[in-house]
């Protein structure tokens, strides 16, 4: 409430102060199942820096999505520079001057640096190429935003922070008056996201402007002249960096309103099924956890701090370089996916399309799909059981599909997730990990699996619980363990920090 | 509070795959009917019988080379395997061995070529059109070597007496197919292995943190193939009587054709047993009929082409449709 306030107030502010280059009035994106982003107004000043906050799913990339034109909006207007624009297709937004510079390097690895930089706008004579003459052009341009970088080399050979730069450099020589960076500092070093901030902050001075998305609090302080707050995919409100503070926008941040839908129901603990002695592996070192019946231990971090990592290698993914595992108290030595899932352990992966759910074959299939040898008799299936089984899931979790036999691809998202779920509850798992297990399913669904929880609970299994999303982590471990950057830096009792400083520890502000 | 959630109204799809099968029989019985009407030859019993041999061999490829196609992969080497073969069966039978013996070993040969297939994709990490195009070629040259480039007489009238005969007026050749395509269509629609060709083929990664072995299943889809290749290299020295590297040029194509036109997704997870039998015989019967029409052979090659794209892109059509 307090929040909706301080929208509208700072949304007629923004007109006021200065011309705004883009503005949003309305706008929203409905997925079938889901409200990605709901209707928002938010105005761009010409030439400022402008931060967007928000967790996991709160919205932001499909908020970057759709101004550069990636996706399309369900409804409401956008306006460019004083005339409403269509923002339909990604040309439409690069021949405005929408530009966004990625997370993940979305350049072509194989080709020079030069080549990189005038991908689709390539100097030619007579249909032939003037590589001589693009890569002194290149070079100038890289040497005068002072990367010290070479344009002639192929941008493989560089590093990935290096590769960012490039992106970035690219994304400022095609008439760019609007540039969107997304977590461009995820994978930079100190010194690298220094000259980016220089490119930043030049780039200012040449009157673009910049929208720059981060969960590093440091950087939002050091750049922008105003930051705005996304939350559950609802506008949360826009503040001047002068007059705010991180407590204040962590507080914004974090959601309230969605509480009463964690129940969580206490039971007896039993005995230990799970642990880890000092367990490291590729993404995450010394990290150790108890995981005892009854139990959810949750895990929490930013993505990439190593969470999923380190359950993978639990579940015999990828191998460990150093520590143990327990489970029942003996040390196990779990080399496959098989071995973790003989010993009763289920994981519903972080990604349902990569790694989840086979999306062209029947929701059935996709159920059933580690229990294949228990529903087969001598070396054919059991045609019955196999019916049995799906539809005991199907019935049970109420995944809305019309048969058995429906393609998974063809269900929502929190359909979808919930196969990704009932697959091991015929399994009879003893321990349960859920990567992010609500990422992208709606409220009711997220009731839905989080009662689920309580009923193998109930029945004596334990919970590995990660999110990015802190209410849910928060509202539902039993012990909450705080990743950050591969390390657990923080281990907590339920409700025994405040969730402003677990937020804190895993953001490392 | 589940119920907000709008589900996208859908069919089942169960029936899709025999729907798509009657449509493709549908398709074979149609060119029947035309050159049965339009060539005074084509409806006799030995024209048939005739077909149905022609037909045969192409659709046993067709139905291993269906296996490794499900998993997202591709088998070049049938057809050079099926060359290799008849060298092999050849040799020993020629060798004095019983015709047991000969055809005994002649399938391990082909379960080892698949074995290896499995292990470059697997171990070596070599993607399958790489390692399979690179026995292509070398089985060839094995063959070659092995026969110093001569065609080997097969002197055994039981064992080239197997092919001409018929059993309950059904050519032999034709009962090989059921021989293969029955077992072939319970092991992957109703065995737990046929479950994991098509989950490896869908999602990889998915499958393996399911518990689905991975590398056995890839394992198993390329010696299924290369067993299938084996058994027709056989009938096909028994056919024609010699053992000879260089028989059975570009059937790896045909195969691969027959599978595609017969509704085998090329990526991967979606596929039968019966489409790529329909697709061989529907070849064959251009082939057949072109012949007794006395079109030129070389429009053969150019409709068979227009074919798999005119079907391939109707699927697709309906499956997009569908969806």
């Amino acid at each position: 409430m307090r929040s909706e306030q301080a929208g509208t107030v700072d949304g007629d502010a923004a007109s006021v102060d200065a011309a705004p280059i883009l503005e949003l009035h309305g706008v929203e994106k409905r997925y079938p199942g889901t409200h990605a982003l709901k209707p928002i107004d938010l105005a761009f000043r010409a030439g400022e820096i402008h931060a967007i906050v928000g967790e996991n799913g709160a919205g932001k990339s499909t908020l970057i999505k759709l101004l550069t034109g990636v996706i399309s909006r369900t409804s409401g207007d956008v306006i460019w520079q004083g005339r409403p624009v269509a923002l339909a297709t990604p040309h439409e937004a690069i021949d405005l001057g929408i530009n966004a510079v990625h997370q993940e390097v979305v350049l072509c690895r194989h080709l020079t640096v030069a080549a990189n930089m005038f991908l689709g706008d390539e100097n030619t004579r007579y249909g032939l190429l003037q590589k001589k003459a693009m890569i002194r052009d290149a070079q100038r341009i890289l040497d005068d935003l002072g990367f010290g970088l070479p344009a002639h080399v192929v941008l493989g050979d560089l590093t990935i922070g290096q590769q960012q730069l490039i992106a970035a450099a690219r994304a400022t020589v095609r008439g760019t008056r609007f540039l969107i960076f997304d977590e461009p500092t995820a994978y930079l070093t100190r010194k690298e996201a220094e000259q980016l901030f220089a490119l930043i902050r030049r780039l200012k001075g040449e009157g673009v402007t910049i929208v720059y998305i981060s969960h590093r609090m440091e950087e939002v302080f050091e750049l922008a002249d105003r930051v705005s707050v996304l939350r559950d995919g609802s506008y949360v409100g826009t503040r001047d960096i002068a007059e705010t503070n991180d407590a204040e926008l962590v507080r914004m941040m974090i959601n309230r309103s969605l509480e009463q839908i964690y129940h969580k129901e206490q039971f007896a603990f039993g005995p230990v099924i799970l642990e880890t002695r000092n367990l490291s592996g590729k993404g995450f070192e010394d990290v150790s956890i108890v995981v005892r019946a009854g139990e959810i231990v949750g895990l929490y971090g930013l993505v990439g701090a190593g969470r999923s990592e380190f359950v993978t290698t639990v579940y015999g993914r990828h191998a460990k370089t150093a520590g143990t595992v327990l489970w029942n108290g003996q040390p196990v030595d779990i080399r496959s996916e098989r071995d973790a899932i003989d010993l009763g352990m289920a994981l519903a992966p972080e990604s349902r399309r990569d790694q989840g759910l086979c999306l062209n074959l029947p929701v059935g299939l996709n159920i059933n799909l580690p229990i294949y040898p228990r529903i087969s008799r001598n070396l054919l299936i059991s045609a019955g059981l196999e019916r049995a089984e799906a539809d005991r899931q199907i019935d049970g979790l109420k995944i809305k599909t019309p048969t058995r036999a429906a393609l998974a691809s063809s269900l929502s998202g929190g359909n979808q997730q919930k196969i990704v779920i009932g697959k091991w509850l015929n399994h009879g798992a003893k321990l349960f990990i859920f990567d992010e297990p609500t990422v992208g399913v709606d409220v009711g669904t997220k009731a839905q699996i989080y009662r689920l929880f309580g009923e193998l609970l109930g029945n004596g299994a334990g919970i590995i619980l990660i999110s990015s999303y802190l209410p849910e982590v928060y509202e539902l471990s039993d012990r909450l363990h705080v990743f950050r950057a591969g390390r657990q830096v923080a281990s907590h009792g339920f409700r025994a920090a405040p969730d402003e400083e677990v937020l804190t520890e895993a953001i490392g502000v | 509070m589940a119920t907000i959630e709008p589900i996208t109204p859908d069919k089942p799809k169960r029936n899709y795959n025999v729907l798509f099968g009657l449509t493709l029989l549908a398709l074979l019985v149609l060119l029947w009917v035309v050159l049965a009407l339009a060539t005074p030859s084509f409806a006799s019993g030995n024209n048939i019988a005739n077909l149905l041999r022609q037909g045969s061999m192409i659709a046993i490829l067709a139905v291993g080379q269906t296996f490794v196609i499900i998993t997202g992969g591709i088998d070049l080497s049938v057809g050079a395997v099926v060359g290799f073969a008849t060298v092999v069966v050849a040799m020993m039978i020629n060798a004095g061995f019983p015709i047991w013996a000969a055809v005994a070993v002649t399938l391990l040969a082909g379960v080892a070529i698949g074995m290896f297939h499995g292990f470059g994709i697997v171990r070596m990490g070599l993607p399958p059109f790489i390692i399979t195009l690179a026995t292509l070629t070398s089985l060839r040259g094995i063959g070659l070597l092995m026969t110093n480039g001569n065609s080997i007489s097969i002197d055994n009238d039981a064992f080239q007496e197997f092919s001409r005969g018929a059993f309950v007026g059904i050519p032999n050749l034709f009962w090989m197919v059921i021989l293969v395509g029955v077992p072939a269509h319970v092991f992957l629609q109703h065995s737990r292995w046929g479950r994991y060709l098509f989950s490896v083929g869908s999602n990889a990664e998915a499958s393996r943190l399911s518990g689905v072995n991975i590398e056995r299943t890839i394992f198993t889809a390329y010696i299924l193939s290369g067993l299938c290749a084996a058994f027709v290299g056989i009938l096909l020295a028994s056919r024609i009587g010699i053992g000879n590297p260089t028989q059975a040029e570009g059937w790896e194509l045909q195969a691969i054709a027959s599978s595609v036109i017969g509704g085998t997704s090329l990526f991967g997870a979606v596929g039968s047993v019966h489409g790529p039998l329909l697709g061989a015989f529907i070849l064959a019967t251009i082939n057949n009929g072109a012949n007794l029409l006395n079109v030129n052979s070389f429009w053969q090659r150019i409709v068979t082409g227009v074919l798999i794209i005119v079907i391939v892109y109707f699927d697709g059509l309906r499956r997009r449709g569908s969806k």
